[in-house]
């Protein structure tokens, strides 16, 4: 059965001792997690118990008197119930929390974001287990559990509706304490980040990843790989674990006699330094359209972003005006394609993309032209296609329409156009537009601008 | 307290429907429907510029007296939804499997302008002594296939709250709510009523103005009164006394130049620097793509071209625009016009 079950599973710690541990912040000062977090259990358990203690007196008055004399019961402050870890993926957030019950003899209740977060649904799962005692619990003494809300980032508006605010009065209510993971930060979590104390998870160093490493190729009888093999693995997984256990399983299970460099090779993990060296090749490498091919379907790089890197560099590499104008000629088809497949979902249309925005541009460009150095750079501009202010640019016009009721788009086009050539003329022309309008500093840098 | 107010175009905004310029018989025709008190829906037709929304401010002012401020609205129809509108929008559309209904657990499909800022208006009731609101819709045909939706709301709220259409050209209006409309089409001032309000303008602020470079004005602008007089307060700034040379000096930099510039920078062939301005011009004024080629287009025009070249760059420019219409990156189009125009210019 051993032989079946990821590699990922089978060496995911069992208890904290034997796990590289990654290390954590609260509030930019350096803890230790599994102490901190063994800590605040322990706490959880004890205040609960004082807690719960205290609430009886007031259990019972409420029972006894009518609606408008009820007391409300005390409740834990949250953050000494629920605690957030936040990080990147694959650094051992979810291994901690397992290691730790495993240690304190304690059970996991697990959700995470592929469960379907309304209201109702959370509230199902997890109210019966948080609020009561279950009927074993007196049969037998029962582990205590321990909430584990995975992926909590995953929250979103629409399909989780209503999830934050269940959290947080679930929080109010628990019986056991409550972990949460999450990826990044989350402008729409704000309010459960202002509530829980949060430790911000750095991934392992590349020594420690490598022991972990090691440790598994030892235990699965594996022999062969060289360190510097193992370094470039662990570099191109950036901090990733998880990642880095599943490519190194990739790589040893099916073909074992391949050259392991060469597998090691074709892996790859997004970098930028990629996207740089295959411009350059895109454009004085390629020569017929199978390369252009193979070379942009080799690359992990979002095809999304990469013709925004042709464009941008197209100029630089292609410099006579006939070439340049048939570069251009099929980018622009390469992105009317790629509008119709998105508006109409003709994605069968997207080989035709590919060919042409790669080979039929690098095509373009005569052998016979310089090589020399040709610098690279960044797409620089990007179009949102809507019209968008910034934020000066927003004030000034709402202060504009308190005086004078046009449209934004007409302001920006035709009102603010005029009103900077007359500002542009004499310091008072510009006082007497800013002290009228009522104007702060920003804003009457947006008149001043050539 | 009178404010000193340092745009004159704002200053010399009519008040009434007696101070609008011109136009006599559209302001007599509009008195007399203020009189019977009852009116359909109107459509607003006419060039940029020349007063079609201030004509339907008026309108309103007088019509709905001291009641205006709660029964009157003017919608922008170009102006694109800003992202909290969109949410609400989004989350708006959704109802909730709570309620009643075959509905339930649906999104309902309303486009997002006319949920987030016609419905909340049209669908309460007017206030105090008026027979209905009234609703302005400024460049009606910006909306597009979303005119389906108004057909609707003008027949079932249409007792409750009239509307004034205004658009610049009528066939950007779908048919159905043309025949629910009463159609005006405004014409710009006639002469003699755009030289009085000049006139007027440069007595009270001390101007010496000849007849001559009135009518010289009134060319150039082929008689939009808020273009008039931001060319007539930009050339005061520099002599009280405005001749013509001042004037054509004042037009050349009043006008859009830098579309002018990248027309030139295309035809000289310097590529980079075309589309470098490009997308300045982008980040200045904001402009869709569509718009951007046909400025262009206009601004050829201007440049002393033999026929053919015309032509040619004129079919250049319109080929780019088509290709644009699917496209997704509006700087990849426009560079592609860019190149297209820097090639073409090897042959001038």
């Amino acid at each position: 059965m051993n032989n079946t079950k990821p590699w990922v599973e089978k060496y995911r710690p069992k208890s904290i001792r034997n796990m590289a541990l990654p290390s954590a912040k609260i509030k930019r000062h350096k803890v230790d997690l599994a102490e901190e977090l063994r800590k605040f259990i322990i706490n959880f358990f004890k205040e609960k118990q004082n807690l719960n203690e205290k609430n009886i007196p007031i259990k019972l008055h409420n029972r006894t008197h009518g609606k408008k004399e009820q007391k409300k019961k005390l409740s834990l402050a949250s953050e000494k119930s629920a605690v957030l870890l936040e990080g990147p993926p694959g650094v051992g957030k979810t291994s901690i929390v397992y290691a730790l019950a495993n240690d304190l003899d304690m059970d996991v209740i697990e959700t995470n974001a592929s469960d379907v977060r309304t209201k109702n649904a959370l509230q199902s799962k997890l109210s019966e287990t948080i609020k009561s005692k279950s009927i074993m619990d007196y049969i037998s003494k029962s582990k205590k559990k321990l909430i584990l809300i995975d992926e909590v980032d995953g929250i979103y508006g629409a399909s989780d509706r209503g999830a934050v605010p269940t959290i947080l009065s679930l929080i109010e209510d628990t019986q056991f304490p409550i972990i949460m993971c999450s990826n990044e930060y989350k402008q729409n979590l704000q309010s459960l980040y202002n509530k829980v104390s949060k430790y911000e998870i750095s991934p392992l160093s590349n020594e420690e990843m490598m022991k972990v490493l090691k440790s598994i190729l030892k235990n699965e009888n594996i022999t062969g790989f060289k360190d510097d093999d193992l370094i470039l693995l662990i570099e191109k997984n950036h901090g990733d674990l998880r990642g880095l256990i599943n490519d190194l399983q990739g790589i040893t299970q099916g073909q074992f006699d391949k050259k392991n460099l060469e597998l090691i090779g074709d892996l790859h993990r997004d970098s930028t330094e990629e996207i740089f060296g295959l411009i350059q090749d895109l454009f004085l490498k390629v020569s017929s359209l199978k390369e252009a091919k193979i070379l942009t379907s080799k690359s992990d790089v979002d095809y999304n972003f990469l013709y925004k890197w042709v464009n941008e560099n197209l100029p630089t590499f292609i410099k006579m005006k006939p070439a340049l104008s048939n570069a251009y000629e099929n980018l622009s088809i390469a992105d009317e394609i790629f509008g119709r497949i998105q508006k109409n979902q003709y994605w069968s249309l997207l080989p035709y993309f590919f060919d042409l925005f790669a080979g039929g541009v690098a095509l373009t460009r005569k052998k016979s032209s310089h090589q020399g150095f040709h610098r690279v750079s960044f797409p620089r501009y990007s179009t949102t296609g809507y019209f968008s202010l910034t934020a000066s640019e927003q004030s000034l016009a709402e202060k504009i329409k308190e005086k004078y009721d046009i449209s934004e788009v007409e302001i920006i086009q035709n009102f603010l156009p005029f009103i900077r050539m007359l500002c542009n003329y004499s310091r008072k022309q510009l006082k007497n537009v800013s002290d009228w309008l009522e104007l702060d500093a920003s804003e009457k840098k947006i008149l001043k601008k050539d | 307290m009178i404010l000193n107010i340092p745009i004159w175009r704002i200053k010399y905004l009519p008040n009434s429907l007696d101070e609008f310029c011109g136009r006599e018989k559209l302001k007599a025709k509009l008195r007399s429907i203020l009189d019977q008190g009852n009116f359909p829906h109107m459509l607003f037709v006419g060039t940029e510029g020349i007063g079609k929304t201030t004509l339907a401010r008026l309108f309103a002012k007088e019509f709905l007296g001291p009641n205006y401020e709660i029964n009157f609205r003017l919608v922008y129809a170009d102006v694109p939804l800003n992202s909290e509108e969109r949410k609400r929008a989004r989350s708006e559309a959704y109802i909730p499997t709570s309620k009643i209904g075959s509905l339930a657990g649906k999104t309902v499909r309303t486009p997002a302008f006319l949920q987030i800022k016609i419905k909340p208006f049209v669908q309460l009731r007017a206030l105090g002594s008026v027979p209905f609101k009234l609703l302005a819709v400024k460049n009606f045909e910006s909306l597009g296939s979303d005119q389906q939706g108004f057909r609707r709301l003008m027949e079932s709220y249409g007792s409750n709250c009239r509307m004034i259409l205004i658009t610049q050209n009528i066939s950007g209006i779908i048919d159905p709510i043309i025949s629910r409309c009463q159609i005006f089409m405004i014409a710009p001032p006639k002469y003699e009523s755009f030289k009085e309000l000049i006139k007027k303008i440069s007595n009270k602020e001390s101007l010496v103005l000849e007849e001559q470079v009135i009518k010289n004005l009134y060319r150039i602008t082929k008689g939009k009164l808020a273009q008039a007089i931001d060319i007539l307060q930009l050339c005061s700034l520099s002599n009280a006394t405005i001749d013509n040379e001042n004037l054509y000096e004042t037009t050349m930099n009043f006008t859009n130049d830098l579309i002018h510039s990248l027309l030139l920078m295309c035809l000289r062939g310097d590529f980079l620097k075309a589309r470098e301005l490009s997308r300045k011009i982008q980040s200045i004024y904001k402009y869709r793509v569509p718009e951007l080629f046909l400025l262009l287009f206009r601004d050829l025009g201007k440049i002393p071209l033999s026929d053919f070249t015309f032509s040619s760059i004129m079919n250049i420019i319109a080929d780019a625009d088509f290709r644009a219409i699917d496209g997704r990156d509006s700087d990849i189009q426009i560079s592609n016009l860019i190149s297209k125009l820097c090639y073409f210019s090897e042959f001038l």
